[in-house]
Order: structure tokens, then C-alpha cells, then sequence
């Protein structure tokens, strides 16, 4: 047992944290395979999915979404680019969009937080969720929504979109309620220590020493001002309502505002420019998903040219001084062995010339080409051409399937069910 | 083999004259039915080589049989033998002997068939069904290849359990071909790959697919000194790709040709796009025939990069086709190739396999050959 336990322990970083939790069975044995190399087992359990995902004739669909989007998590624990999840997520969420069915669904809609939180701008996300009538009657979109202004900063408007949440009637309002008045408790007192620390200010003008003294150690506390200059190295140890648990009698408000000789811009305090409500924007397509690492094709890093160097006067490259030197070679000096290359000098692909890069492709731009398409079509009462196969089975997954798969994948569940 | 000439205009369409539909929709271009056609759509057809008189064909299909028919001079077709698999036979073919056919099936096992004492011996063994299986003679050895989905590419000498060769391969195995000493194999995710068989096999070059889509099938082509020198690609959406290995000027050498679509110059309708099931070379003529999911066969030049004939519509996809040894005949079987589903499948419709006279229609145009 204590080698089970070990396993774990030894790569506890890699390991994506999950809010439900993880089991702690399913980790090791997700560990241990991966330690082994066993692949074989993995794929069968992906391809059952895939297949299911193809064959499946119920009535909710996204539940085999749903269990292999979970499956993936706990067999991958340290996510990564093996495990799809993106990938799974992104397919997921797209499939269902125009689907009215699940639009409150809450898995549907916890689907798309994750999405969104693996987004380069979740803000898009949700505004586009909102626009389509995504989740809006979920707490959870609110809440989320939310609190990714209230890490960036946006109080007034974290604000406005509980407001909004609780106009819209969404349930469970009660966890809601919660969950807004924990964000005003965090808004109030923030606004409070930096006004009273604003107050100080201006009293202790000439005041060189430390303000009040406080009776009490805390610690972790903030780097005391020595001398008479004010100013103190900016401490930002933790999201702002972290602060709260400091204590009210804070001397250095959290966040951008040290240093308060300088009218530093606060865009909490100014007037908004935005409407209260979040614009409500025609979104036609979901914006774009995570930069993807490691899919770009490789290219030109920039379009400066080396300047030939002119036919007269310094023309030629001049070559390194030859040494005065005879350079020390040992007796048994053996060239360097070639290093053994992998890559079978016949296949030359890995260097062939460099392909004009391919345009990023985002599901921005797929989504918004199928949208074009149909608009183009209602608007032409025609779509330029039409592939006459079924597409969207072929590439439900992650992977694509041929016609063959689909037909074999069929038969086999045939005859499974037959036993 | 008596000719049958239906030489209409190309987009024609007709299904059959009113009263005839039934009868002609389904052989539309009025060509020798094959006697006793399996039960269940077919997935591959072979003719038996030079080297043993008389036309055999093979044919494997989804009911999990593999027929031989005896294709007589005077055009009738005699079935001859079966042998059964415990899964949907996906590839046929000869050795090079004409004494032996080796089928590959989703039961994840390949069998060798002795003709003469029609008995079958399982000869490969994998982890997913098997979908390609080729005979390669070369001096100095002789084995089948098999491709499967599950990424392995393996060779068997028959008389052993085991492989003499695994090799293994980015992707699950679409297609292949193999003309000795040159084989290539097409997989999943457009991926392709080019083997050299001459000592061993080994992978000689992996290429950049000349297609944006699912990689369908693939046939080996040869140059005028009978050297396989480049090979076509038949993907999914309605385009064939012309690569050779090593051409002078690959820009313009290689190419690709719009196949299988509807409504050719009629803009006001979408053009419909139909997979590429089967591509076929010419054995004398080095011309190739292509069948599709829109039910039609079309024969290309490729040197003169014309389009030769495109038959009438069948009712049902084409999903296979071959010609014989000395290209005189071209087999092509009409059945359903699973290319909308599961929905689209009728078990109760009938599968065809047809035979016409291919001397004439596959001359090349500027008579290269």
C-alpha cells in the first residue's frame, strides 16, 4: 500500500486539480498505466467511446459526451495535449450549440465554463453563451462569469452580472444570493481599507514613522515604510479579496494602488464608461478558443532580408583568422562518432520547404464559415457544394472514422449484443 | 465476350425509360451480371493473374463470404467455390502463382485459400480488423502484407504463426497497394506512406498528402519501362491525386482531377460530392478507371489528363472494381457502402457485380503506350 501511496505522491504537480476531486483509485491506476506504457487498454476504452459517441440512438447525446469528457479527465491527470481534452471539449460544446434542448442543461453548461476557462479570453465565451441564451437561467454561468471579472478586477461589473443573473431568474437563487453578497461583502471592504488608507494618507502627511501602531503580529505582513518616503514595495500576494482576511486596519490597500502620490488610474472608481448591463452583441460565432501550443506549423519569423553586401569594396566574407597554433590533437584522437540519427536520412520530409503557413484554425473561424455557409444559404436559397456522406458521423470524436469503421463498429455491437 | 456500347452524353442522368426503371436503374449500362453475387455489399474484387488460364474473379463482401466465379470466353459467369470468415471480409487477392487467395477480415485475421484443395488457412494474426492484404514475390522472398487498424503493417511468411516484419505505422491503415518493389499505404488522418520491399521491407518516405480529405483509396501506377513509378489517391470528397515518387518536375507532374460530382457546369444547383470508392489501372494501357459513391465509373487518361467515359448512374454506389490480367475485362460491384450511415442501409436490397468489355473504352487518347 505504501508503494500505491507513493506513486501518487511523487507527481502530486502534474496533476490537474479537478473541483470535485479526483478518486483516489482511478488516479493511481491512471498513473500506473501511464508509467507502463499501457496503451492498448486505453485505446480499446477510447475507441468504445468514439464509437458509442457514433452509434448512440438515445435520446441525450450528451451523456456519452459527458462520460468521456470525465473518463479523459481522471485517465489523464496532468491533462496535456495526449488526453484531447481541448480538443473533446471544444467538439463537444460546438455539437450542441444550435441543440435548444440543452441549453440550460447544467452539464451542458459546466461544459462550456470549462471551455471557457481554458480560453485565452473565457470573457468572450461567456458574453457569446449569453448572446445565445447558453446557460442563462444556470447560476453557474453567473457565478463563473463573475468571478473571471472579479480576478481581473472588474468589480462594478462582476457586480452587474449578478444582478443580472438574479433579473434573468436564475437558479438554484439561492446559491446565487450567496454567492453575490460574498462578492459585495469583498467589494465593501476593499473600497473601505483603501478609503480609510487614503484618510491616512493625507493625516500623516509629515509623518515619516509607521501610522498607528497595531498591537497585534500578523504574519506575512506588509514591508513597513522606513524613513520619510512613503514609498513601499507593492505587495500583491493574493487576488483582492484575499485581502479581507488581513483584517480591516490594513495600511497598504491591495492592488494598484501604492505609491498614492501618483494618481494612479483606478478604474474601479471612475465612472463606468460601459453600461451597467453587459452589451448583449450579436455573436455569430464562439470566439476563439486557447492559442494552441504546438499545432502551429512552423514559420517565418520575420520578412528582414540579410542585405546582400555590394560588388565593391567589402564584397567578400572574411575568413577567420587561421590560428598561429597547431591545435592539440591526442594520439588516439577518433572523429566524433556520428550521432545516430533516428530519422531515416531517406525521409526527407523533416526538412522540406517550408509550406505557406496555414491560417490558425480557430473555432472562431470554423464556426464562422459554417455560419457563413448557411447564411449564404438562406440568403441564395444554395450551398455551393454539398458532400454527399455523412460528415458529421465520420468526425463526431476526437478521431475520424471511415465508412468501413462506422459499418465494422456497427457490426460488432450487433454481434455483442447478440451474445 | 459480347460488347455492349451505351455510349450516352456525360450528366444525362437517365434512371431507366419509364415502364424499364426497376430493370434498368440497377445495370444501367446493360453490362454482364455476375451470376450468384453475394448476399451483402461487396468490398473488393480481384481477377486471378497471367499466370493461370482462364478468368477467375474473387469477391469479398460483408456477409462475411468470399465467392470465386469462373468468367467464361462467351461471358457467362459459373460460381465456383466459397469460404466464410466469422467477420465482413474487407480485401482479396492472388498469389502471384494463381494458386492461392488470401482474404483479409474484420475478424482480425487473414486466411490463404488453396484453390485446388479449397481449404483456408488462417496465415495473420492482429490486434483490429485487417483492411489490406497484398502478395508481395520478390527475389528473395515472398510474403503477404497486411495493413490493419491497428496502425501495424505486418508481413507473413505463410508457414510461420508469426510475422516476419511488423512495422508500425502513424495511424490506423486506410488503403494500400503494392507493386513490387514498390508499396504505398494511405492512413488515417491523411497520412501517407511510401515502403521500398527490394532486401526487406522498410518505409521509405513519408508524403504530405496532395488531398484535404479522407484518404479513400490508392492504386499503384507504372511507366512505360513497367516500373511502378507513382500512384493515385482517391480521397472522400470527389478528387483523385496523380503523385509520382520522384518526377522531374513534381509542380507540374503531379496533379489532382475533380471526380465523381454532379451537376459538372450547372451552377444554379449545389454540386453534389461523392466519395471516390475504387481506382483501378489498365494492366496494358496504363489508362485508370475510378468508381464512387454517386453509383458511376469514369476511365481517365492521366497522361493526357482527359476523362475518357462516365458511365450511367446505378442506383446504388459503386464500391469495388478490377480489370483482368490482360485488361480485356473491368469488374465493378454496385452495392452500399455505408457512405450515410447506418439509416441508408437496406438488407434487403440486392448487390450486383458487373462485367464489361474494357478493350476499346480505355485506349489513352494520344496512344502513349
Amino acid at each position: 500500500m505504501a508503494e500505491c501511496d507513493a506513486e501518487w505522491e511523487l507527481c502530486k504537480e502534474n496533476i490537474q486539480p479537478l473541483r470535485h476531486g479526483r478518486t483516489i483509485s482511478a488516479l493511481h491506476q491512471a498513473l500506473c498505466q501511464q508509467h507502463e506504457g499501457n496503451n492498448a487498454a486505453l485505446n480499446q476504452k477510447k475507441q468504445a467511446f468514439e464509437s458509442e459517441l457514433r452509434l448512440y440512438e438515445g435520446d441525450d447525446p450528451l451523456d456519452v459526451w459527458v462520460r468521456y469528457i470525465k473518463w479523459t479527465k481522471q485517465t489523464y491527470p496532468q491533462g496535456g495535449k495526449e488526453s484531447n481534452l481541448s480538443v473533446l471539449l471544444q467538439r463537444a460544446v460546438r455539437r450542441f450549440t444550435d441543440d435548444k434542448k440543452y441549453q440550460d442543461d447544467i452539464r451542458y453548461v459546466e461544459l462550456w465554463i470549462e471551455f471557457a476557462e481554458g480560453c485565452s479570453d473565457p470573457m468572450d465565451i461567456y458574453r457569446f453563451m449569453q448572446a445565445q441564451g447558453i446557460g442563462t437561467m444556470q447560476a453557474a454561468l453567473y457565478i463563473a462569469w463573475s468571478e473571471e471579472n472579479e480576478k481581473r478586477g472588474n468589480l462594478k461589473m462582476a457586480d452587474s452580472i449578478f444582478q443580472n443573473g438574479v433579473k434573468c431568474g436564475a437558479q438554484p437563487s439561492d446559491k446565487l444570493h450567496v454567492f453575490h453578497r460574498a462578492l459585495q461583502a469583498r467589494v465593501c471592504r476593499q473600497m473601505m481599507s483603501s478609503m480609510t488608507d487614503q484618510q491616512k494618507d493625507h493625516d500623516d502627511d509629515d509623518d515619516g514613522d509607521e501610522g498607528s501602531a497595531e498591537p497585534q503580529r500578523s504574519s506575512l505582513a506588509e514591508l513597513k515604510a522606513k524613513g520619510k518616503k512613503k514609498a513601499v514595495v507593492p505587495i500583491n500576494r493574493a487576488s483582492a479579496s484575499v485581502g479581507y482576511a488581513r483584517g480591516l486596519k490594513l495600511k497598504q490597500p491591495l492592488g494598484p494602488k501604492q505609491n498614492s502620490r501618483l494618481m494612479i488610474f483606478d478604474e474601479n472608481k471612475n465612472p463606468e464608461t460601459e453600461p451597467q448591463d453587459p452589451r448583449l452583441e450579436i455573436w455569430t460565432a464562439t470566439p476563439t478558443a486557447r492559442a494552441k501550443e504546438n499545432e502551429q506549423k512552423p514559420e517565418k519569423w520575420t520578412n528582414v532580408k540579410l542585405p546582400l553586401k555590394s560588388r565593391s569594396g567589402l564584397s567578400v566574407a572574411v575568413p577567420p583568422p587561421v590560428p598561429t597554433f597547431q591545435p592539440f590533437v591526442e594520439e588516439d584522437h577518433q572523429p566524433p562518432a556520428v550521432t545516430p540519427c533516428k530519422i531515416n536520412p531517406a525521409v526527407n520530409s523533416v526538412l522540406s520547404a517550408r509550406k505557406p503557413c496555414r491560417a490558425q484554425e480557430t473555432p472562431l473561424k470554423m464556426l464562422q464559415e459554417r455560419s457563413q455557409h448557411t447564411q449564404e444559404a438562406a440568403a441564395e436559397g444554395k450551398t455551393r457544394e454539398q458532400s454527399m456522406y455523412c460528415k458529421e458521423l465520420l468526425y463526431s470524436g476526437v478521431t475520424e472514422f471511415c465508412f468501413e469503421e462506422l459499418r465494422a463498429e456497427r457490426y460488432r455491437h450487433k454481434l455483442q449484443s447478440e451474445q | 465476350m459480347s460488347l455492349f456500347g451505351t455510349t450516352t452524353g456525360f450528366g444525362a442522368g437517365t434512371t431507366g425509360v419509364f415502364g424499364n426503371a426497376t430493370t434498368d436503374s440497377h445495370n444501367p449500362m446493360k453490362d454482364v451480371e455476375v451470376t450468384s453475387p453475394p448476399d451483402d455489399s461487396i468490398s473488393c474484387l480481384a481477377f486471378s493473374p497471367h499466370t493461370m488460364p482462364g478468368n477467375f474473379l474473387i469477391g469479398g463482401s460483408w456477409a462475411n463470404d468470399v465467392r470465386c466465379w469462373e468468367v467464361q470466353d462467351n461471358g457467362q459467369t459459373v460460381p465456383k467455390a466459397q469460404q466464410m470468415h466469422t467477420g465482413p471480409v474487407l480485401d482479396v487477392c492472388w498469389s502471384d502463382d494463381g494458386s492461392k487467395v488470401f482474404t483479409a477480415s474484420c475478424d482480425k485475421t487473414a486466411k490463404m485459400w488453396d484453390l485446388n484443395s479449397n481449404q483456408a488457412i488462417q496465415i495473420a494474426q492482429h490486434d483490429g480488423p485487417i483492411r489490406t492484404i497484398h502478395w508481395i514475390t520478390a527475389p528473395n522472398y515472398s510474403c503477404a502484407m497486411t495493413g490493419s487498424w491497428d496502425k501495424t503493417l505486418k508481413f507473413w511468411d505463410t508457414r510461420s504463426p508469426n510475422p516476419m516484419m511488423s512495422l508500425q505505422m502513424p495511424e490506423r491503415c486506410y488503403c494500400a497497394d503494392v507493386v513490387y518493389p514498390m508499396a504505398v499505404v494511405a492512413t488515417a488522418e491523411r497520412g501517407l506512406i511510401v515502403y521500398q520491399l527490394e532486401n526487406q521491407p522498410s518505409e521509405f518516405r513519408r508524403i504530405d498528402s496532395p488531398l484535404k480529405h479522407q484518404h479513400r483509396c490508392v492504386a499503384i501506377f507504372k511507366d512505360k519501362q513497367n516500373k511502378p513509378t507513382g500512384f493515385a489517391l482517391g480521397s472522400i470528397e470527389g478528387r483523385v491525386a496523380i503523385h509520382y515518387i520522384s518526377p522531374p518536375n513534381p509542380a507540374k507532374d503531379n496533379f489532382t482531377f475533380k471526380c465523381h460530382r454532379s451537376n459538372g457546369t450547372n451552377t444554379a444547383t449545389p454540386q453534389d460530392i461523392y466519395a471516390v470508392n475504387a481506382i483501378s489501372f489498365h494492366p496494358v494501357h496504363g489508362t485508370l478507371a475510378t468508381v464512387g459513391s454517386d453509383g458511376r465509373f469514369s476511365f481517365w487518361d492521366k497522361d493526357a489528363r482527359t476523362k475518357l467515359k462516365t458511365s450511367e448512374q446505378l442506383d446504388q454506389p459503386i464500391t469495388a472494381c478490377c480489370f483482368n490480367n490482360n485488361g480485356n475485362i473491368f469488374a465493378y460491384a454496385s452495392s452500399y457502402d455505408w457512405s450515410k450511415g447506418h439509416e441508408y442501409y437496406n438488407p434487403q436490397k440486392k448487390n450486383y457485380i458487373f462485367l464489361r468489355n474494357a478493350a476499346e473504352e480505355l485506349k489513352p487518347r494520344n496512344k502513349k503506350w
